[in-house]
């Protein structure tokens, strides 16, 4: 078959435009509708995080850390904090470690919430995003109630937290999480399985498992392509390794294992476990204990280095700390998960029409403020 | 500025110095601190680095759990036997210190062997050691074995030439942009060497420590004393 | 017939005075004026029903206001006046590299194909302001000058975006008004008219003498002709010529102020226009469904406007439950699904009535 070839148009999506994400530029090469290249251009956002870290004391730089990936605030606290007690070999005590686990796994929900929300808003379900909103405003309020803010926590600190847990959260979140659990089917009856969405994503954008490591894609990305790595189960930090919990894989159920339905229905599952997570750890919260017990006073780490990675809600987070002994860090990297997965979209999105490369972007969830820094 | 506020400042860098750093933190006007610290940052970097001797005992904590000191002595007496002039200087328990020269070569080996099989990239550092040395430091991770290593890579600021890993990891495609679009180091070989985060035409490598912003920026005016910001 | 009555009563009142061509003249503008006002005040009435039912869709509140009365309190009743008075006092940009009488001639003219249409639905039994002896076929041919004005709108435009927004839904309108006729054949089929007054007199007699009623086929037929006029009025899940999510605005990206609301304007009269040619050819028109309850002439107009407006609230609760498809899917559809059942159901009706004779 004859294939007709016109003169190939260069197109600008971004970097101002509703469906990326944050300030994101996309030059796309395309053939009328089908797109033979993207090139990514980012820097929109770069706000000189690390150069910033240098010159602050370590404690300052954890509300630093929330601002770079602000939809899982928590989660980069979190990453920060482990790294910083593995280098200084601080061990804190095990209501610190439940809490800062419920907090993570309710972030993680939150998340999830609206990456998949508005992922559907992309391909032009406005009702479900709505929903998914609703109740992300729910966890919001949870978080509220401990640490006074919505967005932003500077919640977890070295050696502790900044607020213990208020009266009456541990019944607030039951109730949420009662109300909750049934949504989740729900959200899988109306936009999954719903055939317009099926059609448009699946079999789109298929990111085979080689690929996926070879670029460096972690997270759910990765787990959509049937590759089993969690961070939580296989390099456990923090309490993990005393909490029983599956991890949903993507098998291609609707189409090929590795595309963008599965990427999707892997953080619904996920949304499924956190639910479970959270439930075991509050069981298991011990009743006592303070939580600004081993915060050092002054944070002064010994020379060294050190990388620790823990799992956000979009893939491995990496932390490479130096210090050279004084109070503020000598360098201090974030590897960041949205980076590789950016990366990877002109791989697995060339070939297609101007409509999947945006549901292909969706699907990658991938926050600007985290890849800029 | 007031010769008090001059003698303030160079009192409290003397005793940040000599080790006590509160005295710069505790000063109170916000813009004299920062003044403050700025100079003691340009005091640090003329005087050799004093070693702190903090904690004594306490070494730098191992990496994280799969990372042993057996997993980089077996690599690094593996790389002792195959490609013995490569390794540079003193090899220390946690890292593995390498030359610049057969890096490719190197990084090829340690993908396709099956001992250690490091398929996945996690992160390339760069790296200022002062003194005109930058680093480049990768840590390596293998999905099979799980186990982690680190590689750092020195060269001088005169000729940071790295051969690039690119064709091996995708990902350090991105990665090596952005390590020199913040230090300079120069990854030959890679097929699209530019600046990922900054403007294509900033002059500069903003993490190095010796970085001095540049005076304007087409046109605008790139402010470097930073006072009355409210 | 309107245009009729207006100008036997001018003529009665005004003889010998002025010539019957000025009357004549008269008699006409009077109904358009009065079908004008009506599109005003059904634009303003459909786009407060869109906000509130997609607020009740979505677990919003919607318009609402902080004050007494219904219109600043808890219904917010003058919202939409808001909006289009916003609209008229917004800035007139046009891009300097734009087409400028091309661009300024685009909303005017989907504008005219959403108006003139209007002048042959019937309201009521008499209320018509022309019966024509080809309403339908009328209807269906000056609702295509829409394409045209797209396209204009797209090019004219000088913006990569807005030309994939033409140009897919200059595509998509004329690939999906063939299953619409084609529809509406099996109803002319059974009425044996184009007129629209026939068609619907056709349909006397209570709720089971509807043609939608009248045959297995005809559901079909009702369900791929609502699909179509769906797609023919860019609503979702067939926005995709104007989604918001990929193209910005689509064709209309460049418009601002009152020509931006002339391109929303048109496509809500569309609707109205789609809708009530459904329900006069399907459901009854000014018919009531049981003989009997308030099915004088005057009730005529109460029914047909029941009738559309129950059609359009369908259309609204899918523009908020279904995503959209992709360009090649919407062509899929259309050409391998709905042409092939439109053929079916021509035959299909065509040979029960032979068989049944009804």
């Amino acid at each position: 078959m004859g294939v007709v070839h016109g003169q190939e148009m260069v197109l600008n999506i971004g970097p101002q435009h509703p469906a990326t994400h944050g300030v994101l530029r996309l030059q796309v090469k395309t053939d009328g509708e089908v797109i033979s290249e993207i090139t990514p251009y980012l820097g929109y956002l770069h706000r000189c995080f690390e150069k910033h870290c240098e010159n602050v004391s370590y404690e300052q730089v954890i509300p630093f850390t929330d601002r770079c990936d602000y939809l899982a605030s928590m989660t980069m606290n979190f990453g920060y904090v482990v790294a910083m007690e593995q280098l200084m070999d601080i061990k804190v005590n095990d209501r610190v470690q439940y809490i800062r686990v419920i907090m993570a796994e309710l972030q993680r929900i939150a998340s999830h919430l609206l990456a998949t929300g508005v992922f559907g808003l992309d391909l032009g379900a406005f009702t479900p995003f709505l929903h998914m909103l609703r109740d992300r405003e729910r966890i919001i309020d949870l978080f509220e109630m401990t640490c006074g803010a919505r967005l932003l926590y500077n919640y977890m600190w070295v050696g502790g937290l900044s607020h213990d847990l208020p009266k009456g959260f541990v019944e607030e979140t039951l109730r949420f999480l009662d109300y909750f659990e049934p949504k989740v089917d729900e959200f899988e009856n109306l936009l999954g399985h719903n055939k317009i969405f099926v059609e448009r994503t699946a079999d789109i954008g298929i990111m085979p498992a080689e690929v996926a490591i070879n670029y460096g894609v972690t997270g759910p990305n990765l787990r959509a392509s049937g590759i089993k790595w969690d961070l939580r189960k296989d390099d456990p930090y923090s309490v993990y390794d005393r909490l029983d919990f599956d991890v949903p894989i993507g098998l291609g159920i609707k189409g090929t294992v590795g595309d963008s339905w599965d990427r999707f229905y892997v953080r619904l599952q996920e949304m499924r476990q956190s639910i479970n997570i959270v439930r075991q750890a509050i069981d298991k919260l011990p009743k006592d204990g303070d939580v600004h017990q081993s915060m050092p006073k002054k944070i002064r780490p010994p020379k060294g280095s050190i990388y620790s990675r823990t799992e956000s809600p979009r893939g491995d987070l990496g932390y490479y700390i130096e210090s050279d002994g004084s109070d503020t860090p000598y360098r201090l990297k974030m590897r960041s998960p949205a980076f590789t997965a950016l990366g990877v979209l002109n791989e697995i999105a060339g070939g297609w029409l101007m409509s999947d490369v945006l549901a292909i972007l969706g699907s990658l969830d991938i926050v600007l403020g985290e890849i800029d820094r | 500025m007031s010769e008090d506020k001059q003698k303030l400042i160079n009192d409290a860098v003397e005793k940040a110095l000599a080790g006590d750093a509160d005295a710069v933190n505790n000063i109170e006007d916000r813009v004299t601190r920062a003044k403050a610290k700025a100079a003691l940052v340009k005091a640090q970097r003329e005087q050799p680095k004093k070693e702190d001797s903090n904690d004594d005992a306490s070494k730098p904590d191992e990496k994280e759990p799969p990372v042993s000191n057996n997993t980089v002595q077996k690599v690094s007496a593996s790389l002792a036997a195959k490609f013995p002039k490569s390794l540079d200087g003193e090899q220390n328990s946690d890292w593995i210190q390498l030359k610049p020269e057969n890096w490719f070569e190197i990084a090829k080996w340690l993908k396709d062997n099956p001992d250690f099989y490091f398929d996945s990239l996690q992160c390339n550092t760069g790296f200022d050691l002062g003194e005109g040395l930058l680093e480049s430091r990768y840590n390596f991770h293998s999905m099979k074995h799980l186990h982690c290593v680190e590689i750092r890579i020195r060269v001088s600021a005169e000729k940071p030439d790295i051969p690039s890993v690119e064709s091996l990891w995708r990902v350090a495609d991105w990665f090596e942009r952005e390590t020199y679009d913040m230090f300079g180091i120069n990854f030959t070989g890679h097929s699209d060497l530019r600046r990922i985060l900054l403007p294509e035409d900033w002059e500069g490598w903003p993490l190095r420590k010796d970085y001095e912003e540049q005076e304007t920026y087409h046109g605008i005016v790139v402010p470097k004393v930073k006072e009355g910001w409210e | 017939m309107t245009v009729d009555y207006i100008f036997d009563f001018l003529t009665s009142l005004l003889d010998g005075l002025i010539g019957s061509d000025y009357l004549l003249l008269v008699a006409m503008l009077i109904p358009c004026l009065a079908i004008f006002g009506f599109i005003t005040v059904y634009a303003l009435v459909v786009i407060y029903a869109e906000l509130k039912v997609s607020s009740f869709i979505q677990d919003k509140v919607g318009p609402m206001g902080q004050g007494v009365g219904l219109h600043a309190g808890k219904w917010g009743l003058l919202q939409p006046v808001a909006d289009a008075l916003k609209l008229l006092l917004k800035e007139d940009i046009i891009p300097s590299s734009a087409d400028k009488p091309l661009f300024i001639l685009a909303p005017f003219m989907i504008f005219i194909g959403a108006f003139i249409s209007f002048v042959a639905i019937p309201f009521g039994d008499s209320i018509i302001v022309a019966d024509l002896n080809i309403g339908i076929f009328y209807i269906l041919g000056v609702g295509s000058i829409a394409v045209l004005s797209l396209i204009l709108a797209g090019w004219a435009s000088n913006n990569k975006w807005s030309l994939y927004g033409g140009m897919r839904s200059a595509a998509q309108i004329v690939s999906y008004e063939i299953p619409a006729g084609l529809s509406l054949i099996v109803v002319i089929m059974l009425a044996g008219t184009l007129n629209m007054q026939d068609i619907i007199k056709y349909q006397a007699g209570g709720i089971f003498n509807w043609i939608i009623f009248d045959n297995p086929f005809m559901p079909v037929a009702f369900v791929v002709y609502f699909i179509s006029a769906i797609a023919e009025t860019n609503r979702t899940p067939f926005d995709l010529p104007e989604s918001e999510s990929e193209l910005v605005a689509g064709f209309a990206t460049e418009y601002s102020g009152m020509r931006y609301a002339f391109f929303f304007l048109s496509e809500y009269a569309n609707m109205f226009v789609v809708s009530a040619v459904a329900a006069a050819g399907f459901l009854g028109g000014w018919h009531s469904p049981i003989v009997g309850i308030m099915d004088s002439s005057a009730w005529g107009v109460f029914w047909m406007i029941n009738k559309t407006g129950f059609l359009i609230f369908v259309m609204i609760w899918l523009r908020w439950t279904l995503p959209r498809l992709r360009v090649d899917q919407l062509m899929n559809v259309c050409w391998k699904v709905f042409l092939p059942l439109a053929l079916i159901n021509i035959f299909g009706v065509a040979i029960w009535t032979v068989v049944f004779n009804s």
